[in-house]
Formats: C-alpha cells, structure tokens, sequence
C-alpha cells in the first residue's frame, strides 16, 4: 500500500533560555490512506510538537534538526510557508484540544468554515459556498445548520465548538485528519461522541486519521494502529490488535496496567512510578530506564534500537534481544481486555 | 433577559447629568475659594489705584458679594437660559470669547488626533508583523524614550531647532499678522505643534495595538487559521485586527479629551491662540464666568466621550455580551 505520508528519523529541538529541548527524537513511522493511527503518551511527550511539525506550524524557539516528512510521495521537509499553506487544509489540517479557544469569538462559525473553503477555491459562488458550509455542518452532527450559520461560538457548547473545528478542518476534503488531544477538554460522553464522529468521517469520507490522546481506553475505541511515545520517541507500534493483546514495551505495560478498567476490584490504582524526564539535554541509554523495573544494565548506557517482532509490530525495549532474560509480561494475552 | 435601551440609555442619560451637575458645582466652589483677587481681570492694574468702597460697588456690580450657593443659583438660571455671563478680562460675553478661539484648539487637536489614531494603529501592526525584529525593537526603544520626554521641553527644542537657528517653520501663533485666511501660512503654522500634539500620544497607542494583536496571535484560533491554510496577512487583518479594533476605538473615545486636552500645554508654549490658551489665562485672572464655561466644556467632553466609549465596547464586541448572558445565568441559577 502507498503511504500517504512518511516520517523518517524525524529530530525537533526547542531552545528554551534553560538550554535545548528535544521534543522529538528520531521518530519515523508510516500512514497509509483511510487508517487510524493513534499516537499516546504522558504529557509533554512530544506528541502536539509531532503534530505541529508534520504541518509545520511549530513556534519561532522550535527547529527540525534531521529527518524527512515525506507527504504524498513529495518531501516537504524545506518546504517555505508559502508552499506549506497550499497543502495546509487540502492534504492535511488540524483539530486542536481546546475547542474553548480555537475559534475566533468575534466571527459567525459559518462564516469561519466559509472561510476555510474560500481559501482553496476562491471562485466558488457564495450560494455554492454556503450549500457546502451547512453540508458540512451537518457531515459533523450541527443539528439546524441553517439557524446556526450566524450564531458564534460563544453560543456553542464545548462538543458543538469540536464539531465546528472539525467542519473547518474538513472544508477542503484534505487527505489526513490530525486530531490533537481532541477529546481531552470535553466531558466524556461527549468524548465518545466525538471519537464516533472521527471514525464515522473516516468511513465516510476515507480521510487517514492522526489521532493523538494520553488516552489508551479513549484510542481502543476506534484506532487501527496504535504508536507508544515516551520521551519524545516511539517506543512502540504496531496495530491495535498487537499492542493491546501483545504489548512488549515495559512502558506499554505500565500505560495498560494504570487502566482503571483493568484495576477493578483493587484496591490502588497501579501506576509508573517516577516522573517523565524534562528532555532538555540529550540522555544517555533509555529515557525509561531509571522508572523501569525490567531495566537491563545497558539501558542505562545505551539506547535500544527498534526490534521487528513482526511486520507491523515493533518495539524499543533490549529485553526483545535474544541475549536478554526472559520477563513474563505482567498484562497482555486475550485473557486480560 | 434582554435590556430595554429606553433604560440603558435612560441610566446612562441620568448619570451623564448627575456627573455634569457634580462638576459644575465643584468647579464654581474651587475657582470661588481659590485665592486672588477677581476685580483683577476686569480692572487689570487699576485695582490697586481704587478705593474700598469703589472695589465694593465693583463687586456688587459683579454680582461677587453674595453668597457663594446664591451665585451659583443665579449661575444655572443665567446659563439654562444660554446666557453664561461676560469674561472680566475680555468684558464679552463669554461665549463670544470662546467662539474666536475654538476653531484653531479643533483644527490643532482634531488633526492630532486623528494623526494619532491611524499613526499609532499604523505603527502597532508594524511592530507586530515584525515581532522581535529590527525594526519592532528599533520602535519599542526609541517609542518608550521618546514618551519619556517632556512635552514642553520637547516643544522648546523644536522652536529652537526649526523655528530659532534653521528658520523653516513659525514659532508661535497660529497665522502671521495679515495672513488670517492663508491656509499655506496656517499649515505652516500648525507643523510644529501638531507634532507634539501627535508625539506625545502616538506611542502610547501603537505599544498597546501591538501587544494586543500579539496576544491574538498567540491565541489558537491562529493556529487552526494557519492550520486551514489562511495566509499571515490574512490572519492578521481579517482576524487578531478585527479582534483588536473595538477595544481600540473605545479606547480612543475615551483618549479624546486626553488628545484635544493634551493641546493645553502645547498652546501655551507656542502661544497658538485656542482654547488651551485661553483656559490657562482664565484660571490665572480668575476670569470666572470664561473658567466655568471652558471648564464645563472639557468636562461634558470627558464623560461624554467614556460614555461613547463604553457603548462602543458594547456594541462591538459580541464577546462583552456573553459575559452578560453568563452573569444572567448564573444570576438565575443562584
């Protein structure tokens, strides 16, 4: 299958007075047309930075320091902002976490999805235009789009506001849906009505899905593939499937094992211990080493590489080295989701 | 809830009274208690050559010698018939007086001001669309010094500069003696105060514009503009602009008095006959009758033009509404 998009060994570096972040740390992966791909992991892991650099709308302080973004065949790694904006909306655009602030408050939503579909087609006739503004407010789930072409945000609930977002994310029928964190400032049936919605628009309208969460049990809803970040890289990945009943990243163990769902009946919530680190300054070894209790002796002088454990399902632990003991993972296998 | 605007603007109609009738009265009381002697203005040095019961008939002439909440009584009745009494020191009426110097004081501080508008908003987008650049850095410093300066002082160097050793502009007045109606000799005239008229305020101005529209940008309804493909220009003025104009414009109605009274002192120093001018010397001679009204004029305009202000605000921006609806709920709710 062709990927619409590639990311190859992909580096972003923010310099911050405290010295230089590495937000993102030699990541590749690979998204093919129509798939969910879900992308978790604890806050300031990296994933929005990811997010922000694929469509290059990262701030002034951040910089991509090595690899490719390779969109549609085309490497658009140098790419100026002028050509950005061309596929800005059309091949890509984005859903942001706070659907309270994304909007401007003094513009009419229809207006501001007319706006997204000007853009790219400025000569559509304003009838045309506003047919496509209340088809797609209606593609979203906006009951009586009609009446609330002229209404404002404000007179819009937080999932109502979402909805728009995606409206205008969708106005220009781009290739790939990023979706950052959408679900995480609404409340949670409304969260799952959003996750419904961005698997609905998917079959519908086959646009590939980025879908960043902290989320595991919000991602098992609706992903095809799943990624595991954990300090800027991916740890692991591989399909939905493989990482929820095979996880093999001690990260990924923890993630599944702090899932109230599967700590019911106990008595403590389990959780990682420790703290992610602050990524400024380069580590040594593995950044999950010193709040991993599998920890080998080399993790901590050396960084494990990505081990194949089949064709879509790789992982960046040394305990998948064939010198490595063996651990008995402590979840996983069909008996446990 | 909607509101009845026969009570919005019923409320607002009452306190710009209340606020008029408080200040009328103030102002009466103080320039009254102020020390000095009234018969001065009218009299000039023939005051000291009089005797004490000429000064007396003088002042009862005047109509000085009553009590003070009398005179102003007689004051309100004079002045809602549109009668505000004679300047003592131009033995005109009032409003006569007024009237020959008001159209240099607008012409002056209505240029000013709408040079500061479009200066400052002018100057605030180019700080902001080159953020941390250059030429924002260049403005910001030399903005801030330049609106540390006095403007009086700034005001002399000008006249010594341009006026004294280069002799390219006019000093002081508003035309030269025969010129009256030469628009060329009034313009010339009106250069240099006008640029410290619009020096003072402009930066002032400009700084707030580009913090403001630099808030907006860092807001994320950018980022999804940008995110959609919407070009900078686009985003700048289509959006972070119209976000930031009604507080701007309200702002600026507030800051009209603050413009057309900021000529106060510039027409002093370039003794640019206006209502500045005239206020200043009206105080000095105790030319009663010409403070109160200068006084009140300046005042009205104050509240007046918060009150235009405010309504702007409300109009303007959908955003004060919502807190409106917010509070009413919550009202409700409680």
């Amino acid at each position: 299958m062709e990927e619409l998009l590639k990311i190859e060994k992909l580096s972003v570096g923010i310099h911050s007075p405290m010295g230089k972040v590495q937000a993102v740390r030699d990541v590749s992966f690979a998204l093919h047309p129509g798939e969910l791909l879900a992308i978790v992991g604890e806050s300031g892991c990296g994933k929005s930075m990811l997010c922000k650099t694929i469509m290059k709308l990262l701030p002034k302080s951040a910089k991509i320091e090595g690899g490719r973004i390779i969109a549609n065949g085309v490497d658009i790694t140098d790419y100026s902002d002028k050509d950005m904006r061309k596929l800005r909306g059309k091949l890509f655009s984005m859903i942001f976490q706070d659907p309270m602030t994304a909007l401007n408050p003094t513009v009419p939503i229809g207006k501001q999805i007319a706006e997204a579909i000007l853009i790219h087609e400025p000569k559509l006739p304003k009838e045309e235009v506003y047919h496509r503004v209340i088809g797609l407010m209606e593609l979203v789930g906006i009951p009586q789009p009609h009446q609330r072409y002229k209404l404002y945000p404000y007179n819009f609930s937080g999932g109502m506001r979402q909805r728009s977002i995606m409206a205008i994310a969708l106005a220009a029928k781009p290739k790939i849906l990023i979706a950052d964190e959408p679900t995480t400032a609404l409340d949670v049936t409304i969260q799952a009505q959003i996750l419904d919605l961005l698997k609905e628009i998917r079959t519908k309208l086959g646009t590939a899905t980025i879908l960043v969460s902290h989320d595991l049990g919000v991602v098992a809803r609706c992903a095809d593939r799943v990624a595991i970040m954990y300090a800027g890289k991916i740890v692991e990945i591989g399909t939905a499937e493989e990482v929820y009943y095979d996880p093999r990243h001690p990260y990924t163990w923890g993630l599944m094992q702090s899932l109230p769902a599967l700590n019911r009946g106990a008595k403590e919530l389990k959780t990682i211990p420790g703290m992610p680190p602050t990524l400024i300054d380069p580590t040594v070894g593995d950044a999950f080493a010193c709040r991993n209790e599998y920890a080998l002796e080399i993790d901590y002088h050396e960084q494990p590489p990505m081990f194949k454990i089949t064709d879509t399902h790789y992982a960046a632990t040394w305990l998948l080295d064939p010198r490595a003991p063996k651990v008995v993972p402590p979840i996983g296998g069909r008996g446990h989701v | 809830m909607r509101r009845n605007p026969f009570v919005y603007y019923g409320k607002k109609a009452l306190i710009f009274l209340l606020s008029v009738f408080l200040l009328s009265v103030t102002v009466f009381y103080i320039s009254r208690l102020a020390p000095g002697d009234p018969l001065m203005s009218y009299y000039g040095e023939r005051v000291e050559k009089m005797s004490v019961e000429e000064k007396e008939t003088a002042r009862g002439k005047l109509g000085l010698n009553e009590p003070i909440y009398i005179q102003y009584i007689r004051w309100v009745e004079n002045a809602i018939k549109g009668d505000f009494g004679i300047s003592f020191k131009y033995k005109q009426d009032v409003m006569q007086v007024i009237g020959s110097r008001i159209g240099s004081t607008l012409i002056l501080g209505g240029t000013g001001f709408v040079l500061t508008f479009v200066g400052a908003l002018l100057l605030g987008i180019l700080c902001a669309w080159y953020e941390d650049r250059w030429v924002d850095r260049l403005l910001c410093k030399g903005g801030t010094l330049l609106s540390c300066i006095p403007e009086f002082w700034l005001s002399l160097v000008l006249i010594l500069v341009f006026a004294v050793t280069l002799h390219l502009l006019p000093g002081s007045g508003a035309y030269d003696v025969g010129y009256k109606n030469n628009v060329l000799n009034r313009i010339e005239h009106l250069i240099l105060p006008l640029v410290i008229v619009v020096l003072q305020h402009l930066w002032y101005y400009a700084y707030m514009i580009r913090n403001k529209l630099l808030e907006e940008i860092g807001a994320d309804y950018v980022l999804l503009g940008k995110s959609k493909g919407l070009s900078k220009r686009k985003i700048m003025f289509r959006h972070c602009l119209r976000n930031v104009l009604p507080s701007y414009i309200s702002l600026m109605a507030i800051s009209v008095p603050h413009v057309v009274g900021g000529t106060y002192i510039v027409e002093t120093v370039f003794s640019y006959p206006g209502i500045g001018a005239l206020s200043y010397e009206s105080a000095r001679y105790h030319d009663y009758n010409l403070l109160m009204v200068l006084c009140m004029m300046t005042g009205i305009l104050v509240i007046f033009c918060n009150m235009i202000g405010q309504i702007i605000n409300e109009k303007l921006d959908p955003r004060i509404k919502a807190t409106e609806v917010v509070e009413t709920s919550e009202v409700t709710e409680l």
